[in-house]
């Protein structure tokens, strides 16, 4: 790899137009160690068939399997596994990081913007780019109702900061902010090339999904549609080359479009929700990318004053890349009413010739769907909840007598709110047929409560939660359950007292690699769920672990870090409260065999 | 072991002090609805909270997806009928959960005369207890 230390002074380039807001606060104050020399252009077709020693997604490929072809790191050898060495992210947010290797570079996103460029082989910081904070003129300037919720001490604290995944195209890595607008910065150099305001964040419009990059079109779902404002969230398409948008598909239904009548008669400012907070998958094929929507809010039906369906949230949606059209939804969870989000990763799997698309939300079904048609296939109820019942052969869930919450009435359900399965991905192995799904067992005691239906207000409603163990746990949270594909059968079970913590990670070496909060990291064999190696971190291992290989030598990748949405602090802390971890000690811990 | 008696005194003071001071604000244990803190105190627990708590709960307290808002019929449902001492032990023991339990038992005090304030609750001329049977005796409740 040739580096350049002595590196010409920065020239900020900034291309894009501002939508909202004046782009003063964006000058970063950018840190560039090193030039990258040998930096090798990523293409459409790289992107779709990555090298296998790679790993340009950030879930590998555009298929989201989470699955390394690579094989020297193996059942055999797996308890040889080393550190080779650990890099120390920021721990001024929360950390879930999903790393990208190209060119025997790992570019990683940490905490409040900061992306850094590490020489995969060794850890050394090439560059790195670090965000200034926005200045007062940018706090004061939002306009709005929601123009106090973004003070400076808004960008200082926990809780907000995340930034799961980038994405490499051409020279550029690609990042969506906690300030709601996308960046472009030189992979070369860690120098911002563009930034474009996507949306006001005072109306509380941020991003934690990254974007992906479909067709030469830059893709990113928008979240933070909790609260009621005149607009609801979208996904947008942009043009890689300066940010322009060329697209934005809103993902509520307004009240003069198709399927509009399914929020009731909820002005569009009483529609939210369908927030887009988990990255895309795209099929070339079909040329269509495949993206979650979340519940809609309040959480409640009886909060929100509509009960019904109102699409497009708990949905999957197909969209054109290339204009936004959407060729088809499909809603999981029909008037959705319980925070059980259906948002998460898409996995692309052809079965038996069969073009198909797996997800799997909150409540633990596996969903089947046909990518090209949006059909449904099939669900695989993995059997752990007890709020509703899936019709096998149309695949339309019905709620459970009793089960739609009342204002001030408790309820019992599995899962709790905070769901079996998470942002924590799942992963795919073609040598195995099977599926590695992080799962947290748990239930609760809910009693869902009112909130004011007045612009700035909304939300998720409040919600008393008495957290408990889930029945069939022996009072373990964490469980990676192994589904084989497409028949849906348990193929193993390995629980262990903590909660996972990440997504999961497979390899054509048979194993699968998780972490969990209580800072082991572990390898299982894929085939029966054998735990044939572990590691404790600094911190609770949190993000998407990678695989990658340089110069012939296969790399385990981990990142670890605290705070961040859901349950990471809350669920442990109360049920299995005898576990403890640092609050600090964001990282990525880089394991591979004696040299 | 040899004590000083200067240092007895002192100590027999403070003691002396702190149980006045218990039994002063035991007196003052009334309904939150007569006053439980002062305005000083919410100005300083406003600033703790811009500095360790509006990341997640907003500058309005009105929360997010992941942080339940502290203030208005969100706050009353999840607290209403409970008491300042179960109020004040949650964020002690829970907040800010980066770092739960890390401030000084004055910040978390300050803090929640804060929340008091923006909820509407009257204040008075002295500062809320930091006796925990005080705070167990004061319910949350409408008027």
């Amino acid at each position: 790899m040739k580096i350049r230390t002595a590196r010409p002074s920065a020239v900020f380039a900034i291309t894009a137009q501002t939508i909202l807001l004046p782009l003063v606060f964006l000058l970063p104050a950018s840190l560039s160690q090193a030039q990258i020399e040998d930096f090798t252009s990523v293409t459409d077709e790289m992107l779709t068939s990555p090298p296998t020693d790679e790993w340009l997604s950030w879930r590998g490929t555009p298929a989201a399997w989470g699955y390394s072809s690579l094989d020297q790191i193996n059942t055999d050898n797996v308890n040889q596994l080393q550190l080779k060495w650990s890099f120390a992210l920021d721990d001024t947010g929360a950390v879930q990081a999903a790393p990208l290797i190209h060119d025997g570079i790992m570019f990683i996103p940490s905490a409040r913007g900061v992306i850094q460029a590490l020489d995969a082989v060794n850890g050394d910081l090439l560059w790195e780019y670090r965000p200034a904070p926005p200045t007062e003129d940018f706090i004061n300037s939002g306009e709005g109702t929601r123009a106090a919720i973004l003070p400076p001490g808004a960008f200082a604290g926990v809780g907000r900061g995340v930034q799961k995944n980038i994405a490499l195209y051409g020279d550029m890595i690609y990042a969506a902010t906690e300030t709601a607008s996308i960046r472009a910065i030189d992979a070369r150099s860690g120098l911002l090339v563009w930034e474009t305001q996507v949306a006001d964040p005072t109306l509380g419009y941020f991003y934690t999904a990254g974007p992906i990059v479909a067709n030469g079109t830059l893709v990113t779902g928008i979240t933070g549609c909790d609260r009621y404002k005149e607009d609801v969230c979208f996904i947008t398409g942009h043009d890689p080359a300066t940010g322009e948008q060329k697209w934005r598909t809103s993902t509520v239904a307004r009240p003069e479009d198709p399927g509009g009548d399914t929020w009731g008669d909820l002005p569009l400012r009483f529609r939210a929700g369908s927030d887009a907070w988990v990255a895309g998958s795209y099929d070339p094929d079909a040329n269509l990318i495949y993206w979650g929507t979340s519940q809609a809010k309040p959480w409640a039906r009886a909060v929100r004053g509509s009960d019904g369906d109102a699409l497009y949230t708990n949905s999957t949606l197909a969209l054109n890349p290339d204009n936004g059209q959407m060729a088809w939804y499909f809603q999981h969870l029909p008037g959705e009413t319980h925070d059980m989000d259906e948002v998460f990763e898409n996995i692309l799997i052809d079965v038996d010739g069969r073009k198909s698309l797996f997800k799997m939300g909150k409540l633990g079904i596996l969903w089947q769907l046909d990518r090209e048609t949006g059909e449904f296939i099939k669900g695989t109820d993995i059997g752990y909840q007890t709020i509703v019942n899936l019709d096998p052969i149309t695949g339309k869930i019905s709620y459970r007598d009793g089960m739609i919450p009342r204002i001030g009435e408790e309820l019992n359900m599995c899962p709790s709110t905070s769901g079996f399965k998470s942002w924590r991905a799942m992963a795919y192995s073609p040598d195995t047929s099977a599926m590695y799904i992080p799962i947290t067992l748990n239930c609760e005691l809910a009693t869902f409560g009112p909130t004011e239906r007045q612009l700035g207000g909304g939300g998720t409603g409040p919600v008393r939660r008495v957290n408990y163990h889930h029945p069939e746990s022996d009072g373990n949270l964490g469980e990676v359950l192994a589904l084989n594909i497409p028949s849906g059968e348990v193929k193993w079970r390995y629980r262990t007292r903590a909660p996972f913590n990440t997504a999961a990670l497979t390899t054509a070496g048979g194993l699968v690699f998780i972490g969990d909060w209580n800072r082991t990291m572990s390898a299982l064999d894929a085939e029966n769920g054998e735990l044939l190696w572990k590691v404790r971190l600094a911190t609770s291992n949190q993000g998407f672990p990678i695989s990658y290989s340089v110069d012939g030598k296969q790399y385990i990748a981990m990142p670890a870090g605290t705070g961040g949405a859901s349950w990471s602090g809350s669920l442990p802390r109360e049920l299995t409260p005898e576990l403890s971890r640092p609050r600090n000690g964001s990282s990525i811990n880089v394991f591979a065999l004696p040299d | 072991m040899i004590i000083k008696t200067s240092a007895i005194k002192i100590l027999t003071s403070i003691a002396v002090a702190l149980s006045l001071s218990a039994v002063s604000y035991a007196q003052d244990a009334g309904l939150i609805w007569d006053g439980v803190y002062s305005i000083d105190q919410a100005s300083r627990g406003e600033t703790v909270y811009s500095e360790t708590c509006v990341s997640c709960h907003g500058q309005d307290l009105g929360g997010n997806s992941n942080s339940p808002g502290l203030v208005g019929m969100g706050f009353m449902f999840l607290w209403e009928g409970r008491t300042l001492g179960e109020f004040f032990e949650k964020i002690r023991s829970d907040m800010p959960t980066d770092r739960p339990g890390q401030l000084t038992q004055q910040n978390y005090l300050d803090v929640l005369a804060y929340i008091l304030l923006k909820n509407a609750f009257p204040s008075r001329t002295e500062e809320l207890s930091s006796n925990l049977d005080i705070l167990n005796e004061i319910t949350i409740s409408s008027k």
